[in-house]
């Protein structure tokens, strides 16, 4: 890192095989894409290889092999700074622009340091783990089959995408990388396509992140113009900065302000944040993959990828506001994310906003780090050359506030892909449980209500199919086409659809696809639509919704592994103490305040990053005692069985990475860092030291401030929150249902809690607040709003010039084109003395030419 | 440098690529013709095995031999060549008795050998299957009968191939005159070599009257030449030429050889005869003449132009300038605008091929605007390396991509297609490889990266505008005033290669998104070594693209031998 003399090269062995890291997946996309093509159906391919899943098992397992040894070769390096041009395309001297190179270099290379490894582990480590769980997931379920090899191969090219991000050692491969993490979100969220509102939360989280990308594209396209390279030899270094601080140091706010956004957009921050909930619309594993591994990592890593300009010696200062705007974000998004939690009944709709919660307290995390990193003197030597006499003091405050950050993004991560996981077998269950005893229920014919209201329409007026067809054929070609019909529907007062809505309707009717309906075609469906109207009646009074919460309880008996992950995992979320989370959350909540006590602003993030700790013990607590607690509410949930190997494992796995936050700690995670001093394990004297250091650190700070807001978070984060749920939720499991020993206290400590403080917060479910909440807040109604009545009409503004003045220009271009083509080749006439004159022409031509130059 | 009378020791080495070539030509005329004729010794009745002639063996009367042989022997001379590369190239010139420079071997010439060389062992490969031996019931346009005529085809391409090296090696106008003739006459039968089919007939016809035309003029340059300084060899014209160039004699002959390679290279408007010929000959041949003929073309210019008539104005730039560059601004935007109402593919790339030629006539344009007085000298040699880099590198990616474009079209030729866009459609449904393989080689040609054609573009462009802009002070800000025009011509290559990219694009568009035509849904024919020559074009298309450094170092190592000549 800069300024503090470890900034040296290393080149090592397992540095060198790092691109191979994201090069395996990248590979095994095509390999599964095209596999699975050839042998789509095949019995080998589907039960041996899983339809791919194991191959992309294999080539995620040596990609996180390779990413294992470059972490322990950096681990036992103590850091500094790798980077390695494995690649290098072409050199240009052509294009100079900005202040500081000439030379610009095209290829790709690896830069390693910290924040890398730390990512670098959790992606590749969280990838395989997920792909192991979404073996025992999606193979599981016929809905899935002979499209598993789709999902495979997205999956591993989403995680080369994360994983090429991460390593890359430009802010334009970071892009690169970024778009193609955009690209694979979306077309796994919106894997189930058939399903409209799959396909709606596809294209919205598309939408939103690129909303941000917008920005961060400016952003660098700024950053480039001021050092004129997007590498991060040249952007990181310390004379660079300091050039450019000299110069410009507003442009400098700007850039980095504007790729925050792209940051914000990505991680789903305020108020960019709608395009998450709705991205569980994807199967679990892909929302596993984007809230733990993946995507919403990718804006934190951004963010912390800022710190060398906030912590340069020459920009000190300048950046602070930047940094208060970042944990503004921050706090804000954590307590409105952890509200809207509160009122979720879909299982995974919880998380989804305790994902964006979390990510928030990181967000403050971050910011609070780079406000310190920006206005405390932390290097060895002052701008001016001179000693700095605070060095030790100040250094160590700025890395344990940075480190905090990057610990709580490791230890969410942990504990959100587990929960993800969890919460998938919990619904995997919950669905084959109900399927096993509603079988019917599932074959839910989505024939589009027009048509139902049209056989009702005709069995009201006694008409005949044929009549009525002949009365809508209004050309008597024997087929209608979609105006006929359109018109059909509109006489008959049943809908007045726009052509473009006619496409359902159409197609619902269209057997055999000529685009055009003829009658034996609309008496079959409009049959087929009666019968089923008439038949499967009751089945469409109860929508089964395995993710709801509403249909769960009791499960602790039934699943007992997944409800320990899952108690764990929440427990982590917490900051429950001495379990995983804890750790990072005490370090971030003491340095926002760190920062509050310097400047009064930081109170707003300060106190949102309090509130959000008791909130987060709340929504965690109601879910966890929800689903497992209690009596089961449905038939359904009473039935359920324990979940399959596949899903167990990574379960099992990561539950002892979120129960080892004890031993992270100890390690020295909380001040990960790549300075010799702050090398892991070895500070405080080895595992024991630096747990003791950790534990007096915490929970006997010296500052008296410190001392008392430890215990008042821990206090509303582990009491209050928790306690509230457990009065309200949960109780006990039926009678006779075994337990594993751990959920005992648990359970009676909410039996009695329940029991005892039990109250109505009936008038607080019905109040206005909570239908807010249930409506998210009205953000996407408001979005939805502004672009119909903003966007839509600018975009028909915009249609309209492009199809008139863009496309009539190219148009003109390509006619006038063409024009002067079939002159020109008119003059090739074919005949041989034609061609021999114009060539006699050419040859006065050239002589004429040379005879100018000489004359 | 080394120095080797012709058949004194070592000759033979030092040429074995040409000398594999002559062994292959007499191959190819013995083996086919080998039979069981005895002869019988006069007055007795003792008969010897005589073995050319008579019924022939199963073996040697197979139509794939030939092409087979010639196949072999291309790949051995391509390997000879590339193994002097390996080997450490040794400068070694062939010099007569009495002094005389006739050809010289170092990296520049079997660099452009390699691309010869290359070039028609793939097109012979193709071209096993292009001929088919079985007889057709309507021997139209197909049938190629028995291998006797597959020999003729074969020698041809082998005499090809020994008329190029020659170019490449010539140090002498004279044999610069044989090999360019030698290549050239063959080339003028290969494309009528289909005299079966109409077209075949007229192209070859119309080729050749064009072609020796421009041929006479080059040649009465090269006799006034001669005239004027009394000697063929390159070093001394080049001396006369610095001496007192700006004579009338040597002017007109520089203007007669202009036309003489301007239609080697078809520049406009001495191409007229090039969209014919292509259309007309047989894909395999087309596709030499789009890329093994053209580097002929402008290796020619090249040594003329750089060497002999080495720039020298007043104010330092070269006499030919003005000349080039408006030629080279014509070529390329005739060859862009006629190839987009173009609906034959192979017409469509003859097109292509033409703008290609205008692009690299502006870069030699660019090393022509160089000053050379004293102290530029040494900025000025390095921006031509850079340029000459680029050409070469340009060619010989050419040959990846332009010369799998036309193998592309060769396998559909089998099937009497090729002729029309609509003939290459819904290609996708019926060769997924053929189509992909088309559309790469497509986006190479229309320069999309990391494609190779992206490369070569790009070099030529980077190489102009680093000698427009010489002479701007690095640090200062930009002022046009102070940047040489031939700037424009990137620009203009820029905007052209943009038009490029309908026609390319359009070929997708056929492949992908129309139907097949009636009577064209079934696969393609086989025909292994085809797609081998496919598959080897495609894995450099895209492997020059992405790993330019080798191949760029490459032609560097080329480019210096050439600029260290002057």
């Amino acid at each position: 890192m800069a300024g503090s003399g470890s900034s040296e090269i290393v080149n090592s062995t397992a540095a060198q095989y790092a691109p191979y890291i994201l090069l395996l997946p990248m590979l095994a996309f095509p390999v599964i894409l095209f596999l699975g093509k050839m042998f789509n159906g095949n019995k080998v391919w589907k039960e041996t290889l899983k339809e791919g899943g194991l191959i992309a098992l294999a080539f995620m397992g040596a990609s996180l092999g390779l990413s294992l040894w470059l972490v322990s070769d950096f681990i036992g390096a103590y850091g500094g700074v790798q980077k390695l041009s494995d690649w290098t395309w072409f050199t240009s001297s052509m294009w100079s622009s900005g202040v500081v190179t000439t030379e610009i270099t095209f290829g790709f290379g690896v830069h390693i340091d910290h924040i890398t490894v730390m990512l670098l582990f959790i992606a590749s480590f969280l990838c395989l783990l997920i792909n192991t769980f979404a073996i025992g997931y999606m193979n599981t379920d016929p809905i899935n089959d002979n499209r598993n090899h789709r999902f495979y191969a997205e999956f591993v090219l989403f995680c080369s995408g994360m994983l090429g991000m991460v390593l890359a050692d430009s802010f334009l491969w970071l892009f690169i990388f970024w778009e193609l993490m955009g690209l694979c979100s979306y077309l796994l969220i919106g894997f189930y396509y058939e399903r409209p509102s799959a396909a709606y939360a596809a294209k919205k989280a598309f939408l939103t992140t690129r909303v941000g990308d917008v920005f961060l594209m400016v952003g660098l396209a700024v950053l480039w113009d001021l050092f004129g390279s997007l590498d991060y030899a040249v952007v990181f270094n310390e004379y660079n900065i300091e050039k450019v601080a000299a110069s410009n140091p507003g442009s400098l706010a700007w850039a980095l302000g504007l790729m925050f956004i792209g940051a914000v957009g990505k991680s789903a921050q305020f108020p960019l944040h709608v395009w998450l909930p709705d991205a569980m619309e994807g199967p679990t594993p892909v929302s596993a993959l984007i809230h733990a591994a993946t995507m919403v990592n990718a804006g934190l890593y951004l963010v912390a990828r800022m710190f060398h300009f906030f912590g340069a010696e020459s920009m000190h200062g300048e950046l602070a506001d930047l940094a208060f705007i970042i944990a503004a974000i921050g706090g804000t998004t954590a307590v409105m994310a952890a509200a809207i939690a509160f009122v979720q009944q879909d299982l995974k709709k919880v998380l989804a906003y305790s994902t964006m919660s979390q990510l928030a307290y990181i967000f403050t995390g971050l910011g609070a780090a780079l406000y310190l990193a920006n206005t405390l003197h932390w290097h060895e030597y002052l701008g001016d050359g001179t000693k700095n006499p605070d060095y030790y003091a100040n250094h160590a405050i700025v890395i344990v506030a940075f480190g905090a950050a990057l610990f709580h993004l490791f230890n969410h991560a942990m504990a959100k892909g587990m929960l993800f996981m969890a919460s998938g077998a919990v619904i995997h269950e919950v669905h084959h449980a109900h399927h096993h005893l509603h079988p019917h229920d599932d074959h839910h014919d989505e024939e589009p209500k027009e048509l139902l209201m049209l056989a009702n329409y005709l069995a009201e007026t006694g008409q005949s199919v044929f009549g009525f067809f002949n009365a809508i054929d209004l050309d008597q070609s024997g087929e209608v086409d979609t105006y006929e019909f359109q018109k059909a529907l509109k006489e008959a007062n049943i809908a007045d659809l726009p052509p473009w809505e006619m496409g359902p309707l159409m197609k619902a009717l269209d057997m055999d696809g000529n685009g055009r309906i003829n009658v034996p075609e609309l008496e079959l469906t409009l049959g087929r639509v009666h019968l089923a109207s008439l038949g499967g009646h009751d089945d469409h009074h109860d929508e089964f919704d395995a993710q709801s919460m509403e249909n769960m309880g009791g499960l602790a008996s039934k699943m007992p592994l997944t409800a320990t992950a899952m108690l764990v995992g929440s427990l982590s979320i917490m900051g429950f103490p001495l379990i995983g989370g804890f750790w990072s959350k005490e370090g971030i909540i003491a340095n926002t305040w760190r920062v509050a006590l310097e400047d009064p602003r930081f109170f707003y993030p300060a106190m949102c990053v309090l509130l959000g700790a008791g909130m987060t013990g709340f929504y965690m607590s109601r879910m966890w005692l929800k689903t497992f607690a209690g009596s089961p509410k449905t038939d359904v949930a009473a039935h359920v069985h324990p979940t399959n190997t596949w899903i167990k494992t990574p379960l099992f796995i990561l539950t002892f990475f979120s129960l080892a936050g004890i031993l992270f700690a100890s390690m020295g995670f909380t001040h990960w860092a790549p300075d010799r001093e702050y090398g892991l394990m070895s500070d405080h004297g080895g595992l024991w030291g630096g747990f003791l250091y950790e534990m007096e650190h915490v929970f006997a700070n010296e500052k008296m401030f410190f001392f008392i807001l430890t215990y008042v978070a821990l206090f509303i984060g582990a009491v209050v929150g928790p306690g509230l749920a457990l009065s309200l939720y949960g109780g006990k499991l039926d009678d006779g249902e075994e337990v594993l020993p751990w959920f005992g206290p648990v359970l009676a400590v909410n039996q009695y809690v329940k029991s005892r403080y039990h109250w109505d917060n009936s008038s607080f479910g019905q109040s206005g607040f909570a239908t807010a909440l249930e409506n998210r807040l009205y953000f996407d109604h408001y979005y939805d709003l502004a672009m119909l009545k903003i966007v839509a009409a600018f975009s028909f503004k915009a249609a309209e010039t492009d199809s008139s003045v863009i496309d009539g220009t190219v148009k003109m271009i390509e006619r006038t084109s063409q024009q002067i083509s079939t002159k020109l080749r008119s003059l090739t006439t074919g005949s041989a003395r034609d061609y021999i004159l114009m060539a006699a022409l050419g040859t006065l031509g050239l002589f004429a030419l040379i005879w100018g130059v000489v004359a | 440098m080394e120095q080797i009378e012709p058949f004194a020791d070592g000759f033979v080495l030092a040429l074995a690529p040409e000398f594999v070539l002559v062994i292959g030509l007499f191959t190819l005329m013995i083996v086919p013709n080998m039979g069981d004729a005895k002869f019988r010794i006069p007055l007795t009745q003792i008969r010897v095995p005589w073995l050319l002639g008579g019924k022939r063996g199963k073996l040697d009367s197979d139509p794939r031999l030939p092409g087979l042989f010639a196949t072999v022997f291309f790949t051995i001379a391509f390997g000879l060549t590339a193994l002097s590369f390996v080997n450490g190239m040794i400068k070694t010139q062939i010099v007569t008795a009495n002094g005389t420079t006739m050809l010289q071997i170092d990296e520049f010439s079997r660099m452009f050998e390699l691309i010869f060389f290359g070039a028609l062992a793939l097109a012979s490969a193709a071209s096993v299957n292009r001929l088919p031996a079985t007889s057709r019931a309507d021997r139209s346009l197909n049938g190629l009968y028995n291998n006797r005529r597959q020999v003729d085809f074969y020698i041809l391409l082998i005499t090809t191939g020994l008329g190029m090296a020659v170019v490449a090696l010539a140090q002498d106008l004279f044999m610069l005159f044989i090999g360019l003739e030698l290549a050239s006459f063959s080339t003028y039968v290969l494309v009528s070599f289909m005299k079966e089919s109409k077209e075949g007939t007229e192209a070859g016809m119309k080729y050749f009257i064009v072609g020796s035309v421009a041929s006479g003029v080059g040649l009465y340059g090269l006799s006034l030449l001669y005239l004027w300084s009394g000697s063929l060899q390159f070093t001394d014209l080049s001396i006369a030429f610095a001496e007192n160039g700006m004579e009338a004699l040597p002017l007109i002959a520089l203007g007669m050889l202009l036309v003489g390679f301007g239609f080697k290279v078809s520049a406009a408007p001495f191409h007229f005869a090039a969209p014919d010929a292509y259309a007309g000959a047989t894909a395999p041949v087309a596709g030499v003449l789009a890329t093994a003929s053209k580097a002929m073309g402008v290796l020619g210019l090249l040594r003329l132009l750089l060497v002999v008539a080495s720039p020298e104005a007043t104010d330092g730039s070269a006499v030919w300038l003005v000349a080039l560059g408006v030629l080279s601004v014509i070529t390329m935007t005739w060859g862009n605008l006629a190839a987009l109402g173009s609906t034959n593919p192979k017409r469509m790339l003859a097109y292509s091929s033409v703008a290609h030629a205008g692009y690299m006539l502006a870069a030699i344009t660019a090393i022509g605007a160089l000053n050379w007085e004293d102290g530029h000298v040494d900025m000025s040699n390095d921006a031509a390396l850079v340029v000459v880099t680029a050409l070469i590198f340009h060619l010989t990616v050419l040959v990846c991509f332009k010369l799998g474009a036309f193998l592309v079209l060769s396998l559909l030729e089998s099937e009497n297609g090729g002729h029309t866009l609509e003939s290459l459609g819904g290609l996708a449904k019926r060769d997924p490889f053929l189509a992909v393989a088309m559309f790469i080689f497509m986006m190479s040609l229309a320069g999309v990266p990391p494609l190779s054609g992206f490369v070569s573009k790009l070099l030529v462009i980077m190489g102009i505008v680093k000698v427009a802009l010489l002479d701007v002070t690095v640090n200062s800000d930009l002022v046009f005033a102070d940047i040489h025009w031939v700037w424009y011509l990137a620009l203009l290559m820029v905007i052209n290669s943009a038009i490029s990219v309908f026609y390319y694009l359009r070929v997708g568009l056929v492949m992908y998104f129309h139907e097949p035509e009636e009577g064209r849904e079934g696969a393609l024919p086989k025909g292994a070594p085809v797609r081998f020559a496919i598959i080897a074009c495609l894995i450099t298309t895209i492997y020059f693209g992405v790993g330019a450094g080798q191949l760029i170092a490459l032609c560097e190592s080329a480019a210096n031998a050439l600029v260290g000549a002057w």
